[in-house]
């Protein structure tokens, strides 16, 4: 990147984070909720894109990270007195990063249909276990639990309220992207690029291409769990309908929407599909998914790359 | 002086077809080997097994004294052993450098994940020096797609370098370029040389006799033949099965 467009770059970026600071002031109680729960998607999408645009590996299996977040984040607050929200990180991220090495391990021995398919798999294995083993999980209602409160031990604490919740997503969100955006520019991300690019010759100039890739997939998953976490903190419920692959589904969606290999841009997706289904939902009810479904074929077939994709190119005309 | 690289009756069957034949074969540090044979030979399937792409069906193939019969390809590299393929194989949406730099970072910080590529000037440095070599220095910043037929076989054999190894393989490095790009791709080739053992297959019988110091014939899996460019050029049976035709 040369030095204008890094100044361009980071201007761009301390707007839109200026933006997000300021929205939960200015935006109604709904619409800033709203805003928190797209990060959070965000999150989760910005994740797999690590898989997806930059490893080449398409995983539908992300729900299950992004549950074991969930479900990790449940343990801590419903086991540990009193509820301390450092400690729900730690547990859902042990808890994704635990299932992702399992996952990797097996499905990255897979290459493309077969991959996706495998994580697709183990996902829904960790649904129907979550979904049966009602003693410790609740089953098919789910943990509920107390919000935890915002602070460090021995120095303050405050509980949450809307708006700090919301800074602190955005805060948690924020550090996320700019590690993984450094963990795509550095050596390591380069191998991934170039696995993506030509495995065999990847493999071929001396990587064992297979364990980059499972390091890979726990990268995700970790991310994904954080997603996780920060989803049960905002909404105290922890549920199976959450590491059903619908949500895999969508974060795939989120990824082909935004324009993937970008980080920003399934982020962008996300922002967009969410808004779509709740601008369709009011309207067409239950049926909302015929209307956004069209939009999303017509965007794949017109815009492969995106949105991000297409404003780039838009911006360079 | 004991050989790099030695094989063993090395044998490769696929199905009822034997591929290669017990072949015993040997190189010399610094050597410039060239293997030549007809269609079929079984030349590809011995680069394949040197470098972890095949796994033989029999025999051994000693690299430095170690056997790496059977090794996958990244351990191979690792080991010292690079080739640079017969149909181009680079990362086309990458630049230049990019395609050299990922591989001169395959022997260092490649798990690095918290620094800026950028950062590690030591393999900018190899990378360079590596485009310097096969004259592709001014080509660093193009994308390796853009780059023409002749310049992307000598990224290939860039990408090869810059993974250091101690016996380079060239899979028909000179295959489809025009008379003057041969020629440059030959005293780059020898140019190199001085600090590796270089195999070499080629069909083109004018690079192989300008620039082997042996040349070994296979046939049907077989070794027909080793010898000097000039042994060969009058071995009867050379004459015969190859040659001539």
């Amino acid at each position: 990147m040369n030095k204008r467009s890094t100044t361009i770059y980071w201007t761009g970026f301390s707007v839109i984070l200026a933006l997000l600071i300021v929205a939960p002031l200015v935006l109604s109680e709904f619409w800033s909720r709203f805003l928190t729960e797209i990060l959070i998607w965000g999150l989760l999408a910005m994740s797999s894109d690590i898989l997806i645009g930059y490893t080449g590996m398409v995983s539908f299996g992300h729900s299950a990270f992004f549950g074991l977040g969930m479900y990790g984040a449940a343990a801590a607050l419903l086991m540990v007195r009193p509820p301390n929200l450092w400690l729900a990180i730690v547990y859902g991220l042990i808890g994704s990063a635990g299932i992702a090495l399992f996952v990797a391990y097996f499905s990255t021995r897979l290459r493309d249909i077969y991959f996706a398919i495998t994580t697709l798999i183990f996902s829904q294995i960790f649904y129907v276990i979550i979904f049966t083993w009602t003693d410790l999980t609740g089953g098919e209602n789910g943990l509920t639990f107390s919000r935890p409160a915002l602070g460090i031990p021995g120095l303050f604490s405050v509980p949450f309220s809307s708006e700090t919740l919301h800074w602190f997503v955005l805060a948690v969100v924020t550090a996320s992207y700019l590690i993984l955006r450094r963990i795509t520019q550095s050596p390591f991300g380069m191998v991934l690029q170039s696995i993506r690019e030509n495995e065999g010759r990847t493999r071929a100039i001396g990587y064992a291409v297979e364990r980059y890739k499972i390091v890979a997939v726990m990268l995700s998953g970790l991310f994904a769990g954080l997603a996780g976490v920060l989803y049960a903190i905002q909404n105290r419920f922890a549920a199976p309908d959450f590491v059903y692959f619908l949500v895999s589904g969508e974060t795939v969606i989120f990824n082909v929407m935004g324009g993937i290999g970008t980080l920003v841009g399934p982020i962008v997706g996300a922002a967009f599909f969410l808004l779509l289904r709740e601008t369709f939902s009011r309207f067409f009810t239950e049926f909302y998914l015929i209307p956004v479904g069209a939009i999303f074929i017509a965007m794949v077939i017109f815009m492969p790359q995106g949105l991000l994709g297409f404003m780039r190119r838009w911006l360079n005309q | 002086m004991a050989p790099v690289l030695r094989t063993e009756g090395l044998t490769v069957r696929f199905g009822g077809l034997t591929a290669l034949d017990s072949v015993d074969f040997e190189i010399r540090r610094g050597e410039i080997r060239a293997i030549i044979g007809p269609n079929g030979a079984g030349k590809s399937t011995f680069f394949n097994c040197l470098t972890g792409v095949l796994r033989p069906t029999a025999g051994r193939i000693l690299f430095n004294g170690e056997n790496i019969a059977g090794l996958p390809s990244n351990l191979i590299s690792q080991k010292g052993i690079a080739r640079s393929y017969q149909i181009t194989n680079i990362l086309p949406n990458a630049t230049t450098l990019e395609n050299v730099r990922i591989a001169a970072q395959s022997r260092r910080h490649s798990w690095s994940m918290l620094r800026h590529h950028s950062a590690y000037l030591d393999i900018i440095e190899k990378a360079e020096a590596v485009l310097e070599a096969v004259g592709l220095r001014a080509k660093a910043d193009e994308l390796a797609a853009n780059l023409s037929h002749g310049e992307q076989r000598n990224l290939e054999i860039g990408i090869a370098l810059a993974t250091e190894p101690e016996l380079l393989c060239l899979d028909e490095p000179t295959a489809g370029m025009s008379a003057a790009e041969t020629h440059d791709t030959m005293e780059l080739v020898r140019r190199i040389a001085k600090d590796l053992t270089i195999l070499i297959v080629e069909h083109d019988m004018q690079v192989v006799m300008a620039l082997a110091q042996r040349i070994t014939v296979l046939h049907y899996g077989d070794v027909l033949a080793e010898g000097t460019p000039a042994e060969i050029q009058r071995n009867p049976r050379v004459l015969e099965v190859y040659l001539k035709t």
